[in-house]
């Protein structure tokens, strides 16, 4: 949606500018050497070449498609934009397919869920989770960037997000220093939740397609209503 | 040109970004049973530090109990260091195919101080609710894990209060 | 009809949209809006916030990795 009044405007700082300089020579040197480590992973652990290829593919798409998760957290309370949040829940949606069905082979017909080795991100839930999480969420609203975002903008040239980094490292360390405390007044007492668990793996999973389709629509609401700033 | 254009100049939109991704996380499960996961790579990054300074993080509680690394692998030789440099490469490969790459100073002391502090905090948040927006998150509420859909909500929570802090002392 | 500048380079996201915004409301009907920043997901941020303003809106890239985006403001 533009005017004629930014057109004129677009054109004329167009011309005031140099000629862009173009990047990609480097682009291709590094995408070479992307593969070439790929190769050689490919010989010596073909388990570190699979990681590698897909931290290559994640790493381009957030950075082609501006992924941000602080900004699927932030921008709905901040300006009431939901659009991130929405590619999320999509994303979610594709997961719990993918994850069920990868679960489903492992677990195959059994009554007994091996809740430790099942694959993916089961971990025990409980008042650390909430602690941990609004930490989290203070801290990437006022850095101005997530875990993935931080790696991606520092691919971006931030010199501001390496610092973060290195925040990031200090912090995991002293969590990690202090985690007998937490263990011990929550951690160890908490359960672990596998929802399967409880209504079984078809169910959990149909469950959750139809809770993540039912916040997509809620979420969309949300967008309509909000427009301006809410605090 | 046009075709340029569309990939690799002008931004995708975000749920292209997140069905792709959905989807090679999913790949990421299927062949190697690990969902995506960054900030256990940091810790055990920092504890490589620790190590060459001499002190003993692997005598640490922590690392008593909890035990993320594939068979073989060592605080700085492990899957997460791969993924995550992987992360970092792929994204500047892209900004370059975009000539787009520009080293971005930091504006002023405020900043580095709550780029430093939001690190920190970040860092901190992710050894109490088992993982960051992706480990907890992104990858923990498609494994039916309850912990996943509880990090979402309080996130929420911290982003609002992040909000009011932005907006109070930084803006 | 007036140009306000705003010079958003080396800010990190939300500051360049909650500047836009401040700035956009002190500003008269038929103005431009112009904003520097060199922070590839404003651009998105910001246009998709100023679509949904209904704001005539657009961007240009001046140099590697440096953007101007033109928001007018129609109401």
């Amino acid at each position: 949606m533009s005017s004629s009044k930014i057109e004129e405007l677009k054109k004329r700082r167009q011309k005031e500018n140099k000629a862009k300089s173009s990047q990609i020579p480097y682009a291709a040197i590094f995408t070479v050497v992307a593969i070439v480590i790929y190769g050689v992973f490919l010989k010596i652990n073909l388990k570190y070449s699979t990681f590698w290829i897909i931290g290559l593919l994640i790493g381009f798409t957030i950075q082609r498609s501006r992924f941000c998760f602080t900004a699927s957290f932030r921008d709905p309370i901040l300006v009431g934009n939901t659009s991130v949040l929405k590619a999320i829940i999509i994303a979610f949606i594709i997961m719990t397919i993918g994850f069920a069905l990868v679960q489903y082979i492992f677990v195959g017909d059994s009554e007994i869920f091996d809740i430790y080795n099942i694959p993916g991100q089961i971990h025990p839930v409980g008042i650390h989770t909430a602690i941990g999480a609004i930490i989290f969420g203070i801290g990437m609203v006022i850095s101005g960037g997530c875990a993935s975002g931080t790696l991606m903008r520092i691919g971006e040239g931030f010199i501001l997000q390496i610092v973060v980094l290195v925040g990031f490292i200090v912090g995991t360390l002293l969590g990690a220093r202090q985690y007998e405390f937490w263990d011990k007044l929550f951690i160890s007492k908490s359960p672990t939740v596998y929802i399967p668990q409880y209504i079984g793996l078809p169910i959990a999973m149909i469950g959750q397609i139809v809770i993540l389709i039912l916040l997509y629509f809620f979420v969309d609401w949300y967008d309509r209503k909000n427009n301006l700033m809410m605090m | 040109m046009s075709l340029y254009n569309r990939i690799i100049k002008k931004p995708w939109p975000y749920w292209v970004g997140g069905i792709l991704l959905g989807i090679f996380n999913v790949i990421l499960l299927t062949t190697t049973g690990q969902s995506w996961t960054i900030t256990t790579g940091f810790l055990y990054f920092g504890a490589h530090i620790l190590n060459i300074f001499g002190l003993q993080p692997s005598d640490w509680y922590y690392f008593r109990q909890n035990t993320w690394l594939l068979p073989g692998e060592t605080f700085i030789r492990n899957y997460y260091t791969v993924l995550n440099l992987a992360v970092i490469l792929g994204s500047l490969i892209a900004v370059l195919w975009a000539s787009e790459f520009k080293w971005k100073k930091i504006k002023n002391k405020k900043q580095l101080f709550f780029g430093f502090l939001g690190g920190i905090l970040m860092g901190y948040g992710t050894r109490l609710s088992f993982g960051c927006n992706i480990g907890a998150y992104f990858s923990a509420i498609p494994s039916f894990s309850l912990h996943g859909w509880v990090t979402a909500v309080f996130m929420l929570v911290g982003a609002w209060i992040g909000c009011k802090v932005l907006l109070k002392y930084i803006l | 009809m007036a140009e306000v500048r705003i010079d958003c380079m080396y800010e990190t996201c939300p500051i360049p949209l909650l500047k836009a915004l401040k700035q956009l409301e002190k500003m008269n009907i038929g103005d431009i809006l112009i904003l520097e920043t060199d922070h590839s997901c404003a651009v998105t941020n910001i246009i998709e916030w100023a679509k949904k303003q209904q704001y005539n809106v657009d961007y240009t890239e001046l140099n590697e990795g440096e953007w101007e985006i033109y928001i007018e403001k129609v109401k």
